[in-house]
C-alpha cells in the first residue's frame, strides 16, 4: 500500500480527521541536527517527517555555482538520521530545497547521498525527486506574455536578466509533493520549494483545515526557532480540527503564546499574510493559548484561495571573478585621511591600468570602524583606534582583479597625504600576499513572481525504486 | 528613554534579497504603547535615521507580539558585489541611539 493511502486509512474516517502529528526534523538540514530531540520526536510516532534544507538567505553564490553551503559530511549525517528514523517507522519523509538553493545541481548531489545511505543500510523504498529549475526560455516567454512581476523592491524583469542567469529555480507549492505521494513516494527530495509546502502538502491532501495547516507549517519549518529559548531542535506540530498544537522535542525549550505569535514576524515584510502559490493565509484573527506551560494551541488562520496560481522565481547571474585585499591601519593621521586616500587610490588605479569601464572592473573599499557594516548617514563621534580596510574587486578574470588590487595595494601603502608621518607604509597587511582570490561572484537578477497555470509541466516528479 | 531600554529584541534580517526587515520587540505593554505612539518610530523618522526616501519604508504594528515591524528597500541586492551584509542582520545599528 502507498504511504499516503496508509495515512488515509489511519487518520481519515468519512469527514472525521484524527489528530495528525507532523515532525519537523530540521529547519536547515546539513548544519547538524540535534539527535536527542529528533529521536524523542520519532518516539512520539509522527505520521510523517519534514525537513527544510535551504534558503535564499546565504546569497546568490550557491544558486549560481551549484555548491552547497553545508559540508558534505554533516549533510550525509543529517540525511542518515532522518532517513533511518522515517524508514524504521515506515512514514513519509519530505525534504524541500535540497542542497541550499534547490537547483538541479543541488538536487542531484542530495539524491546521490540518499542513494548511498540507502545502499549502506540496505534500505528499500520509493524515492521521488522533484526538480525545480525553470528554463530561461520559459521565463522569457512569461515576460513577453506579461506574466512576471517583481517581488519586494526588485526592478521589472527583462529578457537579458533571465538569459544571464546560471540557474533559475521556481518555488514549488504543495501540488508536486502531493502528486509524488499519490504516485507512491515514500521519500521525496524536492528542489526549491516553499518551506510551508513540505509540512502542509500531506495535511491538505488528507483534508485537514487549510488555514491552520499552512499556519502551523510556517511556524514549524524553522524547527524550534519559535521557542524560548529559540534553537534548532525537532518540533512537533499536531493538527486537531481547526487548531494545531506546537511542542518542542527538547524539554528545555518551551513555546509560549507570545513566542509563537512573534514567529510570524520572522523574515516577512508583512506579519499578517503568508503567500502561497495558490492563495494566501490571513493571520489577523490568529489566537494562541497556553496548554501546560510548554505547548500552545493556535487557531484562527484563514485561507483565501487565489484563482491565479503563481510561483516565486529566483535566478543568479555570474558577475565575474572576485579578489579581496586585506589591510588595516592604526595611525591616527592615516585614519583621519582615509577617505581622501581611498578616493585618490581609485584614481591612481584608473590612471595606471585604465578606467573601470574600459578595463571592465569594479572596485569597492569598506572601512571597518567607519562604514564597513552599515552605510551610516553620519560619521562616528569618536575616531576609531584601528580600522580594517577590505578591498573588493570583481572583474572578468581573477588576473585583472588581482592586477587592480596589486596597484591599489602599493598606492595604499605609500600614498602621500597632507600631514603624513607614515612614510614607510600607511597600512598593516595582516597576511602575505594580502590579495585573496575569492572565486566567482554572482548576483540575484531574478526574484520575481510568475503566473504558473501548469505545475505539472514546471515540476515533474521522477520516481526511482531503491 | 532609549529604544534599547524598551525592547528585548532588536533584529534586522532580509525578507527576500531586496528587502530588509526590522523587528522591534518591546519588553512589555507600556513600552510597546510608548513605541507605537512615539513619532520617532514613524516611517518618515526611520527614513531620516537611515538617510533614505520615506516612500520606501513601511511600518506595521503587531500587538500580538508587542512588536513593530519596519521594512525597507536594500540599497544593494543581498550578496551582490559591493554588498556589506548578506543576511542583513547588522543593519539595525542606526536605531540603537534612538530616544523615545
Amino acid at each position: 500500500m502507498n504511504a499516503i493511502d496508509r495515512l488515509r486509512g489511519q487518520l481519515c474516517a468519512g469527514t472525521h480527521r484524527r489528530p495528525l502529528r507532523v515532525l519537523c526534523g530540521s529547519g536547515q538540514l546539513g548544519y547538524g541536527i540535534p539527535e536527542k530531540a529528533l529521536q524523542a520526536g520519532f518516539e512520539r510516532e509522527p505520521h510523517f517527517v519534514g525537513c527544510d534544507m535551504g534558503s535564499i538567505d546565504p546569497g546568490p553564490y550557491y544558486l549560481g555555482s551549484g555548491e552547497m553551503a553545508t559540508s558534505v559530511d554533516v549533510t550525509r549525517r543529517d540525511l542518515e538520521l532522518v532517513l533511518l528514523g522515517s524508514r524504521r517507522a515506515n512514514i513519509p519523509l519530505l525534504i524541500g530545497t535540497a542542497g541550499t538553493a534547490g537547483s538541479d545541481l543541488h538536487l542531484e548531489r542530495v539524491v546521490q547521498l540518499v542513494r548511498n545511505i540507502a545502499k549502506a543500510h540496505d534500505l528499500h523504498f520509493n524515492l521521488a525527486q522533484i526538480p525545480a529549475d525553470i528554463a530561461a526560455e520559459v521565463v522569457v516567454e512569461a515576460i513577453e506574455g506579461q506574466r512576471v512581476r517583481p517581488l519586494g523592491h526588485m526592478p521589472e524583469l527583462t529578457r537579458d536578466d533571465a538569459l544571464a542567469c546560471k540557474a533559475i529555480v521556481g518555488q514549488m507549492g504543495v501540488e508536486p509533493f502531493q502528486r509524488a505521494l499519490e504516485e507512491g513516494a515514500d521519500v521525496i527530495i524536492a528542489g526549491r520549494a516553499c518551506d510551508t509546502a513540505i509540512f502542509s502538502a500531506i495535511p491538505l491532501m488528507l483534508g485537514y483545515a487549510v488555514g491552520p495547516s499552512v499556519h502551523m507549517a510556517k511556524i514549524i519549518e524553522c524547527s524550534s526557532l519559535c521557542c524560548v529559548p529559540g534553537g534548532g531542535d525537532a518540533i512537533m506540530g499536531t493538527i486537531e480540527g481547526e487548531t494545531f498544537i506546537l511542542e518542542c522535542m527538547n524539554p528545555e525549550r518551551i513555546v509560549t503564546p507570545m513566542s509563537a505569535a512573534a514567529h510570524s514576524l520572522y523574515e516577512e515584510a508583512d506579519p499578517y499574510v503568508i503567500h502561497e502559490p495558490d492563495g494566501v493565509v490571513m493571520l489577523n484573527d490568529v489566537r494562541f493559548e497556553d496548554l501546560d506551560g510548554r505547548c500552545v494551541r493556535g487557531s484562527g488562520a484563514k485561507w483565501d484561495a487565489s484563482p491565479v496560481h503563481t510561483i516565486k522565481l529566483e535566478g543568479a547571474a555570474y558577475e565575474g571573478e572576485r579578489v579581496l585585499l586585506l589591510a588595516a591601519a592604526a595611525d591616527p593621521n592615516v585614519i583621519s585621511s582615509l577617505d581622501e586616500i581611498l578616493h585618490a587610490l581609485q584614481e591612481r588605479v584608473a590612471v595606471t591600468i585604465g578606467s573601470a569601464n574600459t578595463v571592465g572592473y569594479r572596485l569597492w573599499f569598506r572601512k571597518y570602524g567607519f562604514d564597513g557594516v552599515v552605510d551610516w548617514p553620519d560619521q562616528p563621534k569618536v575616531s576609531p583606534r584601528e580600522v580594517f580596510i577590505l578591498g573588493e574587486c570583481v572583474a572578468a578574470t581573477s588576473q585583472i582583479a588581482s592586477m587592480v588590487l596589486g596597484v591599489a595595494k602599493q598606492n595604499l601603502l605609500h600614498y602621500g597625504f597632507e600631514g603624513r608621518t607614515t612614510t614607510a607604509g600607511n597600512v598593516a597587511f595582516p597576511i602575505t600576499p594580502p590579495e585573496v582570490k575569492a572565486g566567482a561572484a554572482y548576483r540575484f537578477r531574478v526574484f520575481h513572481v510568475m503566473d504558473a497555470p501548469d505545475m505539472k509541466a514546471l515540476f515533474p516528479v521522477i520516481h526511482e525504486k531503491l | 528613554m532609549k529604544l534599547t531600554q524598551l525592547t528585548k529584541v532588536l533584529r534586522r534580517k532580509n525578507a527576500g534579497p531586496s528587502t530588509l526587515t526590522l523587528d522591534l520587540m518591546f519588553i512589555d505593554e507600556p513600552a510597546y504603547r510608548m513605541g507605537t505612539s512615539s513619532g520617532t518610530l514613524s516611517a518618515a523618522a526611520i527614513a531620516g535615521v537611515y538617510g533614505i526616501d520615506p516612500g520606501g519604508v513601511r511600518v506595521v504594528h503587531f500587538p500580538e507580539a508587542l512588536a513593530i515591524k519596519v521594512s525597507m528597500a536594500r540599497r544593494v541586492i543581498a550578496g551582490s558585489p559591493g554588498d556589506r551584509d548578506v543576511y542583513g542582520s547588522q543593519q539595525h545599528g542606526p536605531l540603537l541611539g534612538i530616544e523615545l
